[in-house]
């Protein structure tokens, strides 16, 4: 079970380019996540992405946030906490301190990325467990895995044509992990509070054992200038499931 | 053969029935699923004396079905407001703060 909603996490933030005009501070966007049970979707969670901006004495930062958390039906079954955030440049979207907390039935993870440049200085935990630091090294272009679904709404997608392809990098788990994307077309799908709204499908390919299938784990953004993800579906090697948008504010 | 088919079917039955007041959704129909195969097959087996037995069998089968699904649609799901988790936000942001400030500045 852990393993399921963590993965509608991942699958959240396996995406993807450019420099950002569609990523403003104050966004909230609120899914419901579900999984096939039974034949039937069955909601589990409530994943929340939000955005805002963190100021430092130097800096301006844009703070990106995505939680998890179990609907409290299961929380007595097995709840779970997560919280994946990102300070990135605001103009760029490229990272510059990433931070993990998980708390899935009480298996508990913390990890800090501190990103300079193509060094990450890592500090990790596990349950009580002392705190390991390593220091490993990235691509130029290699983002975390919050910041690269914000990215991928940058790639203009009004000028892809069908079946053609982007590559990113990702790095999680102190693993890079190859991501390919393909454009699929267009399709009107329900966006919550949006209404039903043309959506730009892609395809989401990532070189890992969690997703399975060819074009079936899928994301559908808005046909306009804020992109916002609508609905993503994915399979995973036990199952499928979905994340709706529920709920989008501060667009 | 019926014998095996009632039994088994009793025992995925009452397993669905319970599961019907545990926070399991829809995962609780597939004991109630199989259950009701049993049963059907156990009906098939039987004689006019002895379906009356499997009859009841289903329909607890088939209530305890419709009281999952209308739990299913009926409530409503909602995160609960979690203090600890709030905290855990609030006390990451300001160690992001910290960070940022000395390690990146």
């Amino acid at each position: 079970m852990r393993k399921i909603v963590s993965l509608l996490v991942l699958v959240l933030l396996f995406i993807s380019s450019t420099v950002n005009a569609q990523v403003k501070s104050n966004e909230k966007l609120v899914y419901a996540g579900s999984y096939n049970m039974s034949g039937l979707m069955t909601q589990l969670a409530q994943i929340t992405m939000s955005t805002n901006t963190m100021t430092t004495s130097k800096n301006s930062y844009l703070h990106l946030s995505c939680e998890l958390a179990t609907y409290g039906k299961w929380d007595k079954f097995f709840k779970i906490r997560d919280l994946y955030e990102s300070y990135v440049n605001p103009a760029t979207l490229m990272p510059s301190l990433y931070k993990r907390s998980v708390d899935e039935g009480g298996w508990l993870k913390k990890e800090k990325y501190v990103i300079k440049g193509t060094v990450v200085n890592c500090t990790s935990q596990r349950k009580n467990n002392p705190e390991i630091k390593t220091t490993f090294s990235i691509g130029a272009s290699t983002q975390d895995v919050v910041s690269m679904l914000y990215k991928v709404r940058t790639v203009d997608f009004s000028k892809m044509t069908v079946g053609q392809t982007k590559s990113f990098t990702i790095v999680f788990d102190e693993v890079q992990v190859p991501v390919v994307i393909k454009f699929m077309g267009a399709e009107t799908v329900n966006a919550g509070n949006l209404g039903e709204k043309k959506c730009y499908k892609i395809s989401i390919d990532a070189k890992t054992n969690v997703l399975k299938g060819k074009d079936k784990n899928l994301i559908w953004l808005t046909a306009d200038e804020n992109k916002i993800p609508a609905l993503m579906k994915f399979s995973i090697p036990v199952g499928t499931g979905q994340l709706t948008l529920t709920s989008a504010t501060g667009i | 053969m019926r014998k095996l088919f009632l039994v088994l079917a009793f025992i995925f039955i009452i397993l669905g029935g319970i599961f019907v007041f545990l926070p399991l959704d829809t995962i609780a129909l597939a004991p109630l699923v199989i259950g009701l195969v049993f049963s059907i097959l156990a009906f098939l087996k039987s004689d006019e004396v002895q379906k009356k037995t499997v009859k009841i069998l289903m329909i607890v089968g088939v209530l305890a079905g419709v009281a999952i699904i209308g739990k299913h649609f009926l409530t409503k799901d909602e995160v609960q407001v979690d203090e600890q988790f709030e905290k855990t936000k609030i006390d990451s942001e300001k160690e992001a703060q910290k960070t940022l400030e000395e390690d990146l500045d």
